[in-house]
């Protein structure tokens, strides 16, 4: 089997997701305006609400990988499945790292159960129990029944808890909600481009991975 | 066939009331827990016990769920029971309502010794408060047999189902909470009716998930 980086076209791309991240690291740092009574704590969100976006479209991919499994019964979509929620786990900590980064010197508390970062913990655990039922669930063949049910019984379960979670506690989530898409143009452009980038490097990310677990997999099957 | 299946879940239980018991007896101990934990501080407990009613509630629901399985797996009866030619979705939908029956009637027990040992008045609104919990239950009841159903084959099935099934029925004890504070203040429906549709949502989505899951997650 030849290494994943020895095909060109993957070299290719790891290079070009490698500039593109170095340009946006110097993007956001020199190139965003900076926000008067937020001054560099600001910058941070060019990285969390990228590493949100990419993390809950991972979990999207788990949900899709869950049913293509069922439907086609091909050990590929277990492997995607798994990959996308290793992928997806590892942006969600970004994400709950991130966020009370950003609100310890704006709030003045790191966290304070705003329901986006509510929602994104209360999944994170769900797939902390996700890896569990991987690592310790026994019979391999069924372990894979097991993660493909509870990746999509896990995304079906967001907009309910997000939904829940907002109204739960409205005295006190009472801190000004930060939209990005209401944002002025020198702020959205960047946070945009930062978006496709994270985007571009969650892809290369997970085709690795899959890669990856393909061989593992072969090799467990060849012993 | 899901009549003939559910008959078999309550007469099982009707004979050994083990699972009934169990959750009581568990319940009763949570109940004690919460007294000496609150010093039964009138003011500390008035406020929180829809709370603590839920949280008591939630532990229970989990070694019920877990007795229902256990059944089939120490006579490996599970294995038989999918070999029939029925559709297995039904054995979901059996074990949900068996489920929300046993915690009903554990609930119905537990609700008067739950009130009185916290020294609280009942709920004025009796009838309400008891068909709301109905309602909350079998929303529990959904995620909890769907999470049991999952793992129940799976090694430390007993530490699983807790893990994936608290933060998966955090909505409902979100909504749970809610309906019986405002049931218990005897405030207007129109404050918590959200709640409700919270719960139905969550009835509606786990008892699909589960009746169409069921047929992959119990293959051989």
């Amino acid at each position: 089997m030849v290494t994943f980086f020895k095909n060109k076209n993957n070299m290719f791309f790891l290079i070009f997701v490698g500039i593109l991240l170095l340009f946006n690291i110097y993007n956001i740092s020199f190139n965003t305006p900076m926000v008067p009574d937020q001054h560099w704590a600001q910058k941070i969100f060019y990285v969390h609400v990228p590493s949100a976006w990419v993390g809950f479209l991972s979990y999207f991919v788990v949900m899709i990988a869950g049913l293509m499994f069922f439907v086609k019964r091909n050990d590929y979509w277990d492997n995607v499945g798994l990959a996308a929620a290793e992928i997806g786990t590892i942006f969600i900590s970004l994400v709950l790292i991130t966020g009370p980064i950003w609100a310890t010197p704006i709030w003045g508390k790191p966290w304070i159960w705003e329901p986006r970062l509510t929602t994104t913990l209360i999944l994170f655990l769900i797939y902390i129990g996700y890896f569990m039922v991987r690592s310790f669930g026994g019979h391999i063949e069924r372990v894979k029944r097991y993660a493909a049910s509870i990746g999509i019984i896990a995304f079906l379960d967001v907009p309910i808890i997000f939904l829940s979670v907002q109204f739960w506690a409205p005295e006190i989530q009472s801190h000004p909600q930060v939209e990005m898409a209401k944002q002025p143009a020198g702020i959205l452009i960047p946070f945009l481009i930062s978006l496709c980038i994270f985007t571009l490097v969650y892809i290369l990310m997970l085709r690795y991975r899959i890669y990856v677990i393909q061989i593992k997999d072969k090799l467990i099957k060849n012993v | 066939m899901f009549l003939i299946l559910l008959k078999k879940e309550l007469f099982i239980e009707f004979r050994s009331r083990e699972v009934v018991l169990s959750m009581l007896i568990f319940g009763l101990s949570i109940i004690l827990a919460f007294a000496f934990t609150s010093n039964v501080s009138k003011v500390i407990v008035s406020n929180y016990a829809p709370g603590m009613f839920w949280i008591m509630i939630l532990f229970v629901s989990v070694l019920g769920v877990h007795r229902t399985f256990s059944y089939e797996k120490n006579f490996d009866a599970f294995s038989m029971l999918i070999s029939a030619p029925i559709d297995r979705g039904i054995i979901y939908l059996s074990k949900w309502i068996s489920g929300t029956i046993f915690l009903t009637l554990m609930q119905l027990v537990i609700i008067v010794p739950f009130f009185k040992f916290l020294l609280l008045d009942l709920p004025s609104n009796f009838i309400l408060f008891i068909s709301t919990m109905i309602l909350v239950n079998l929303a529990i009841m959904s995620v909890a047999i769907l999470v049991s159903g999952i793992v129940m084959r799976a090694n430390l099935s007993e530490v699983l189902v807790p893990i994936l099934f608290f933060p998966l029925v955090s909505p409902v004890i979100i909504a749970a909470t809610k309906i019986s504070s405002g049931v218990l203040a005897e405030t207007a429906y129109q404050l918590w009716q959200f709640w409700l549709l919270i719960i139905i949502s969550i009835i509606v989505i786990f008892a699909l998930a589960g009746y169409t899951l069921f047929d992959f997650i119990t293959e051989e």
